[in-house]
């Protein structure tokens, strides 16, 4: 017969249990986030404040709760891969936080879908004042103002100055088109040093925005078609594959690797890169020389903006606090100060003195580049199924890019996909 | 000898011993009070919600605007969509791959690592390993060995004269590039099932065997097998419940591509619920799935008497 | 000789991945994910520790996912343990339908199951409690099957001489089974930290203070949406296999130790 011992066990196992489920229960009692006495608590949503900017966002709501001392701003976030998730689960049992991040290509979904909250109604005579037009028109929706601009990014063409040099090529210039961008990249284009002249992702986000350098248009201007399997998207599909195996590494030769080309551009083998503005953190202590310039067009220029903007759910029973809290992180200059101080994207106000700031970091030296981006600026295009179209075009183009496909073939077959979306 | 589940439940209704009735209200409480601390939480917490996502499937929902009824649009839909069918071929293929080879390779690691032997403890530790590592972390180093172009193990098969395949880039070979990873992650999962069963096994039987003039093979085969059904049935069952619904590694590793090659199920009911807004198709895409997957374990379950041998 | 050769091999195989995450965690930044990997790289250091520290509440997060995870163990084993007594000795009608019931929990991908949950929560007004991060975990419809395999496996003529001592299956659950199955709890534990451990999901959706924040929540923090720290996303794995190590080497000891000393031997 065994011991006693493990009786004894058990009965201490079944009382910890008895005690954790007290624990647990007094720790449902006294969790509930008490507003303070009088105060109004407005919570906040944001998937752009992790992981580097939590601080950077806590001065905000200092700043904020220090001139709306009856207002408590309780922040929430989310890495931006889960936090349609989680808003997604919270607007489903109706505990949406009262105000949240949409990014631009998201917005639509949520406004048509009548979750957000109307600020016209709630702005009173308080309209938010110096931010960019082309900002704050984004986030309107059916001429209603449904959220406002807070922050935006945009992409660029970052370039090794070291290796154009060394290859004797002057550097790009913002006057570049595909073709001389195409040309620099052969000549650098070193495959036994694993050098490679050129990065540019073949996807959605490429896709719209090089559809829009050749001139052609994503959809239709009533919106109920695509119009990009045209000569412009074949140009523009054409121009984004043919890169892949002979300026740009193949699908195959990157294998899925996590920030394949950020490790590409840092170890010094890879002269141009289609990126964001969000890189040039990661950039500061790299042993070359680098620089920026607005990217190349074909017939026209056109720049990716990243936009993301606050909303107000529709159903906050704080609608005052909220707008006021959206406007301050909008267009305070507070906000914008301490956004361009740590680098956390862009404030989308008008007021150049402020944008100045930006300018007086020394890397990359053509800053002015990122603003001169924004006098031609591509627009995503955005639907109702926009998760499901982008993910569309993207497969067929890889399809395309990895030669499972003609270039014609898979245009035509996303045309027909997206086609389908719009219903 | 005990038997299954399922024939000893009827032998009980059939009992020819009539119990006076006080006997049978305190047999019930009994049997009430060891379920009712599982059953309830297990009722609130997964039966609730089992029946609101029924209820969903009957319905078209984006989880943002509110519920429209469908009826049965979403199944018939779906039932109808090649998109359905590849994602259970592809699920059937993971399964057809990864079963066999994380089981044999659990058993072979289970008998070896069973027998004492010096750092035997560090060894089951190591092996072990792989199984608590997150899958981020598992899909970054596999991608790295599999690089078409500069990993480990084509550079190993180049120095062989074989050209290494594409691997994650190549549609034909994304699916075994997966189950090749997935089953080296669980092997640690099915040793360690298998050698509390193997430590179950009296070590007299292997003994009498031995004096008795059987092979090592005779002893397997005829003693540690059979004894070792139960477990073997617990590794099977729970390891096609498993693999029925595989999504982080094809998350992390694919996200369903290269040209939908690895699109599964619940990748697909994945992105149906969250990504596009479609929550009533999912829904009714995991019912589906749990038909399937229900079929498959009562079959077992049906089966086991043939061949599983307890105590 | 040759077997332990190959086993030795294999160990470094499967060790292979978590030294390449340890090595990464203290590479600096700027060299972390070469292709091919640095196994020795230069200026080896703790920052991605103390960027650990830094970005969040780490202890706090450690503490909650800590506590949270052994109250599930605890429970999970306590309601599983019963609920395989009653499968494996205790016949009553409808038993084999029942266990299906419960195995067919095991059915449903959690993702569909997430959104119901989470209205179900929020209609007993239980959204951002950690009763509510627990409550779904306390039963394991795995852990039940595990250790109704294990029960049937013990041999019958053990309870049925207690029987004959007259023992209810209070006793002979307590004194007889449980300890015959010492080997299948111990694996069991493993099984249910690991899962409150890893669980990710349902986290996410029902937690929003971040005082309730448990370890992957803390660590898909370390995620942004277009750059990811490798180094520190790193080090939050190391740290979190970690207790899961530990548990598996203490479960281990209870494993051969109860072999020793049940007298099955």
């Amino acid at each position: 017969m065994p011991k006693e011992l493990p009786a004894k066990r058990f009965a201490a196992a079944v009382l910890a249990t008895a005690l954790l489920a007290t624990a647990c229960a007094q720790g449902s009692a006294t969790k509930a986030p008490s507003a303070e006495s009088g105060k109004v608590t407005v919570r906040y949503f944001t998937f752009s404040a992790a992981p580097d900017h939590v601080k950077d966002l806590d001065t905000i709501v200092a700043a904020f709760e220090k001139e709306n001392p009856d207002v408590d701003v309780v922040v929430e976030t989310a890495p931006y891969d889960q936090y349609f998730t989680k808003l997604q689960t919270s607007l489903a049992g109706g505990t949406a936080p009262d105000t949240f991040e949409l990014n631009y290509e998201n917005f639509v979904t949520y406004a048509s879908a009548g979750s957000l909250l109307d600020l016209g109604s709630v702005a009173g005579d308080e309209p938010a004042a110096g931010l960019a037009a082309e900002s704050l028109n984004a986030f309107k929706h059916d001429g209603k103002q449904f959220a406002l601009p807070a922050s935006f990014s945009t992409v660029v063409l970052l370039y090794n100055k070291d290796l154009f040099d060394k290859a004797g090529i002057p550097a790009p210039t913002a006057d570049w088109t595909w073709a001389e961008e195409q040309a620099a990249a052969e000549k650098l284009t070193d495959k036994k040093a694993g050098v490679y002249g050129d990065f540019q992702p073949v996807q959605f986000f490429e896709f719209y925005k090089t559809l829009k350098q050749a001139g052609g248009e994503f959809l239709t201007a009533d919106g109920t078609k695509t119009a990009f399997n045209s000569p412009a998207g074949i140009k523009a599909t054409t121009w984004l594959v043919s890169k892949v195996g002979k300026t740009m590494p193949t699908e195959a030769e990157i294998g899925g690797t996590a920030d394949y080309d950020t490790n590409l551009f840092k170890s010094g083998k890879l002269a141009m890169w289609h990126n964001g503005i969000w890189q040039f953190a990661g950039l500061k202590d790299v042993p070359f020389n680098w620089d920026i310039v607005v990217e190349p067009g074909d017939t026209s220029k056109a720049s990716a903006v990243f936009h993301n903007a606050v909303a107000a759910s529709a159903t906050t029973k704080v609608g005052k606090q909220a707008y006021a809290w959206a406007k301050f992180l909008s267009s305070s200059p507070v906000a914008a100060t301490t956004r361009i101080q740590s680098s956390w994207e862009l404030p989308p106000v008008s007021d150049q003195a402020v944008l100045a700031g930006y300018l007086k970091d020394p890397k990359p030296a053509n800053r002015q580049a990122v603003f001169d981006s924004l006098n031609a600026i591509a627009l995503p295009p955005v639907i109702k199924r926009q998760q499901e179209m982008q993910d569309a075009v993207t497969q067929e183009l890889t399809s395309a890019a990895a030669g499972r496909k003609t270039v014609e073939q898979a245009l035509a077959d996303a045309a027909a996909k997206v086609d389908a979306l719009l219903g | 000898m005990t038997l299954t589940a399922t024939r000893q439940g009827r032998r009980s209704q059939g009992s020819p011993v009539p119990r006076p009735r006080g006997r049978r209200w305190r047999h019930a409480l009994t049997v009430a009070v060891f379920l009712l601390p599982s059953a309830i939480p297990l009722t609130l917490f997964t039966l609730v919600p089992m029946a609101g996502s029924l209820w969903t499937s009957l319905h078209e929902w984006d989880l943002i605007t509110p519920m429209r009824w469908v009826g049965l649009d979403n199944y018939l839909t779906l039932l109808a969509d090649p998109e359905t069918h590849a994602a259970f071929l592809h699920t059937l293929y993971f399964i057809a791959g990864y079963l066999p080879l994380v089981y044999a390779g659990g058993l072979g690691l289970a008998m070896a690592l069973n027998r004492a032997m010096r750092g035997r403890d560090v060894l089951r530790a190591v092996y072990f390993l792989p199984v608590v590592t997150s899958w981020v972390v598992v899909a970054l180093m596999w991608k790295w060995l599999l690089n078409p172009a500069a990993g480990i193990v084509n550079w190993t098969l180049g120095l062989l004269g074989v050209e290494g395949p594409g691997w994650w880039t190549d549609p034909s070979w994304a699916m075994p590039s997966i189950i090749l990873a997935s089953a080296w992650k669980d092997l640690g999962f099915v040793m360690i099932i298998l050698l509390a069963g193997l430590q179950a096994i009296p070590k007299e039987y292997h003994e009498a065997a031995r004096v008795d003039g059987a092979s090592a093979w005779q002893r397997f085969r005829s003693i540690t097998l059979p004894l070792l059904s139960p477990s073997t049935f617990f590794v099977i069952v729970i390891s096609l419940i498993n693999g029925f619904q595989v999504f982080d590694q094809v998350h992390v590793m694919t996200g369903g591509g290269p040209a939908g090659s690895t699109q599964v199920v619940v990748e697909q009911i994945y992105n149906l619920t969250f990504r596009y807004g479609r929550a009533g198709a999912a829904s009714a895409l995991s019912w589906l799935l749990f038909a399937v997957v229900l079929l498959v374990t009562l079959v077992q379950i049906r089966a086991q008497r043939r061949w599983v041998n307890y105590g | 000789m040759a077997r332990r050769v190959l086993l030795v091999l294999g160990a470094l195989v499967m060790l292979f991945p978590f030294a390449w995450m340890v090595i990464t965690s203290i590479t600096p930044a700027g060299s972390v994910l070469a292709t091919p990997p640095d196994f020795t790289p230069d200026g080896a250091n703790l920052d991605a520790y103390r960027r650990l520290l830094d970005t969040m509440p780490f202890w706090r997060i450690l503490l909650n996912s800590l506590w949270i995870g052994v109250a599930s163990t605890i429970l999970q084993l306590v309601t599983s343990a019963m609920a395989a007594y009653a499968f494996a000795r205790l016949p009553f009608p409808g038993r084999g339908a029942l266990f299906a019931v419960y195995l067919a929990t095991l059915m449903v991908p959690l993702q569909v199951l997430i959104v119901p949950l989470f209205i179900e929560m929020r209609t007993v007004n239980l959204i951002d409690t950690y009763f509510a991060v627990l409550a779904p975990t306390v039963a394991s419809a795995f852990g039940v099957f595990l250790l109704r395999q294990a029960i049937a496996q013990v041999p019958k003529e053990f309870d049925e001489a207690a029987v004959l001592d007259g023992a209810g299956h209070f006793r002979i659950f307590v004194f007889i089974v449980v300890p015959l199955i010492r080997p299948a709890l111990a694996t069991f534990a493993i099984f249910a930290f690991m899962a409150s451990w890893n669980s990710y999901l349902w986290p996410l959706v029902i937690i929003k203070s971040p005082e309730f924040m448990t370890l992957p929540l803390g660590l898909a923090e370390l995620h942004g949406r277009f750059t990811t720290e490798w180094n520190v996303v790193m080090a939050g794995s190391v740290v979190s296999v970690l207790p899961i190590i530990v548990l598996y080497l203490i479960a281990q000891k209870q494993v051969i130790a109860s072999v020793a000393q049940s007298g099955l031997k």
